[in-house]
């Protein structure tokens, strides 16, 4: 791939043309492919998984540096589990967490801290209200909620204003939304919220390691799931492909792309490439709308999809991996868990391997704390993370053997995380064209899932399901809507 | 071990506190159910009704179809209706477990931290 001159256009024919090597794109594809049907898939990336990213760190420790639990009911990613044999173990929890306040440190036992008990007591009366409230919404059109339009109208802080009492209550259940959505309840349309907490099982669930959806961890990281569907289609993925452009007839796409050499940046335009044309009956674009919607589509995208692109903005966080020789705060009788309503860093937790042979904690940073700090660079952040696990777990917790982070805004091919939200309004416009197909254009990817939205597990029934809508168009049957 | 006497004296006290406190019995709203306990170091079983925003008195045996099914020590139990255990502590052991729909469940264990919180 080297040399200066523009190299010759690769072209391709298939039946079925899958943009996104994440779980969505290569569940969908190889669902395809066991289906019988020829099917490519292209990723921008050097590596398949998207937001699943086990890394190898400088020092030797493996990581997930994107998503990475799986708890009861995923039932999608336990079956891939058990099938690829990638085995899991549980999160650990045994003993307390660390709530930490404006410089205090206080012990809990359980999903809330209890140190302003009256305070836990409200935000777990608001919780139960909340997804109580959540169980109302269908997951598969929330926009057809009793109510939608009023809901829709509001944010989560504005429930959060008329359903809690305490101010304690509201940052304690702010620092679990930051987790769970990557943003502040202030940016949350209060009906995306509800219907993402009832396809998650309610805010509980999310916020919870053991039963929740935080339960249990894959030995050896989640990308070898992604790994293991890419290994089976085989060089039906290819790598170092960034996408551009999307033609589109009645029964005919057309996709461009830059292919790149594995030693150069998929992400600069200026890096030589082959350039390649892909030819296929119908396309799964398996990517957040925000990235769906950074292609260029000939025709224009209907202005409703569009327009949903444009108002599903990413959630922003960035993860940070500290690494110690052992686990030494499970001594104490720590979990690793901590809640910091006032820090940048809102939450941690005990990511240590399985057999302890080293100690890992992971915080996030999300949301408007991780936009501000973002130009202040991983060395702030790195020292706002210390001196939080320094107050938790003591002096020891401020050597540890390496810091990583993974700063999910900044990756080009990702642009935010975990998750894609909603603004007020947007759902109860635009939400049918988040899964509706245009022409021979079908919606993939955790967004467009009614269970475990925002989720590995979402993901996966996302790409099962656009699969299934193209294996009853290429046989000529009509593709309604859900 | 706890007695029959001290389990229904514990529980006595906790329902009067618990149908006390507003932000509980709020919390009760539309949720009539029939709650049974089940111990494990005895023989005695003991069924609890919401009904109409209460907590009923504690009856001995197990009456009715239950919607949830609370299983634990009566040790456990006289704790929790005392006000000295964490019930989140003894679920997450898995020394008290809940049976039931996601829901009841889901609800039995915020009232359980609520009464033992804010009571």
């Amino acid at each position: 791939m080297e040399g200066e001159q523009a190299m010759a256009e690769l072209e391709r024919e298939c039946e079925v043309v899958v943009i996104g090597a994440g779980y969505s794109g290569l569940a969908a594809a190889r669902h395809l492919a066991r289906s019988g049907e020829d099917v490519l898939v292209l990723d921008a990336r050097h590596r398949v998984g998207g937001r699943s990213f086990t890394d190898v760190t400088g020092a030797g420790f493996t990581i997930d540096r994107g998503g990475q639990w799986i708890g009861p009911t995923q039932d999608h990613l336990a079956r891939l589990a058990t099938e690829l044999g990638v085995a899991t173990f549980p999160t650990y929890t045994t003993g307390q967490g660390v709530e930490l306040r404006d410089g205090t440190r206080d012990l809990y036992v359980g999903l809330i801290p209890t140190s302003d008990p009256h305070g836990a007591a409200d935000g777990i009366a608001g919780m139960l209200d909340l997804d109580l409230a959540a169980f109302d919404v269908p997951t598969e059109a929330p926009w057809d909620a009793p109510d939608a339009a009023t809901l829709d109208a509001q944010t989560l802080a504005s429930w959060f204003d008329t359903h809690l009492s305490s101010a304690s209550a509201r940052d304690i259940l702010e620092v679990a939304v930051k987790a769970v959505f990557g943003t502040g309840s202030g940016e949350l349309s209060l009906l995306f919220a509800l219907f993402y907490l009832h396809a998650g099982g309610g805010l509980t669930n999310l916020a919870r390691s053991t039963g929740g959806a935080q339960e249990r961890r894959f030995a050896g990281g989640s990308q070898q799931l992604a790994q293991g569907m890419a290994d089976e289609l085989g060089d039906r993925v290819m790598l170092g492909a960034p996408v551009e452009t999307v033609a589109h007839g009645p029964d005919e796409v057309v996709v461009g792309a830059r292919l790149v050499g594995s030693d150069a940046d998929p992400a600069d335009p200026s890096a030589a490439h082959r350039p390649l044309k892909v030819r296929a009956r119908r396309a799964i674009l398996a990517m957040s709308p925000v990235l769906c919607g950074r292609l260029a589509y000939t025709p224009a995208l209907p202005g409703r999809r569009d327009q949903l692109c444009q108002r599903m903005p990413m959630g922003a966080v960035t993860k940070i991996h500290v690494i110690y020789d052992s686990p030494f705060w499970r001594d104490d009788g720590l979990n690793g868990q901590i809640v910091a309503p006032r820090s940048a860093m809102g939450a941690t937790f005990d990511n240590s391997p399985e057999d302890a042979s080293h100690g890992e904690i992971v915080g996030f940073i999300a949301g408007d704390d991780c936009r501000r700090l973002e130009s202040a660079g991983p060395e702030v952040r790195r020292e706002i993370m210390l001196a939080d696990l320094e107050l938790a777990f003591g002096p020891r917790a401020r050597t540890p053997m390496e810091v990583v982070e993974q700063h999910w805004p900044a990756e080009p091919f990702t642009r935010g995380g975990p998750v894609a939200i909603s603004s007020p309004g947007a759902l109860t416009a635009l939400g049918p064209a988040l899964r509706e197909p245009v022409g021979p254009l079908h919606w993939a990817g955790t967004e467009t899932a009614t269970a475990w939205c925002g989720y590995l597990d979402g993901a996966l029934s996302s790409g099962l399901r656009a699969a299934d809508e193209v294996l009853r168009a290429l046989k000529g049957e009509p593709v309604g809507l859900d | 071990m706890a007695s029959t006497e001290e389990l229904l004296e514990a529980y006595a006290e906790w329902r009067t506190r618990s149908n006390a406190n507003p932000r509980l019995t709020k919390m009760l709203k539309g949720w009539d159910r029939v709650i049974h306990f089940t111990t494990t170091d005895t023989v005695q079983g003991y069924t609890m009704r919401v009904e109409g925003q209460q907590l009923s008195e504690l009856a001995l045996g197990h009456e009715g179809q239950p919607d949830v099914v609370v299983t634990g020590s009566s040790e456990d139990f006289c704790d929790m209706y005392w006000g000295d255990l964490n019930p989140s502590e003894k679920y997450m052991s898995g020394e008290i477990t809940l049976a039931g729909s996601q829901q009841d469940v889901m609800r039995i264990d915020a009232i359980s931290m609520v009464a033992f919180l804010d009571t």
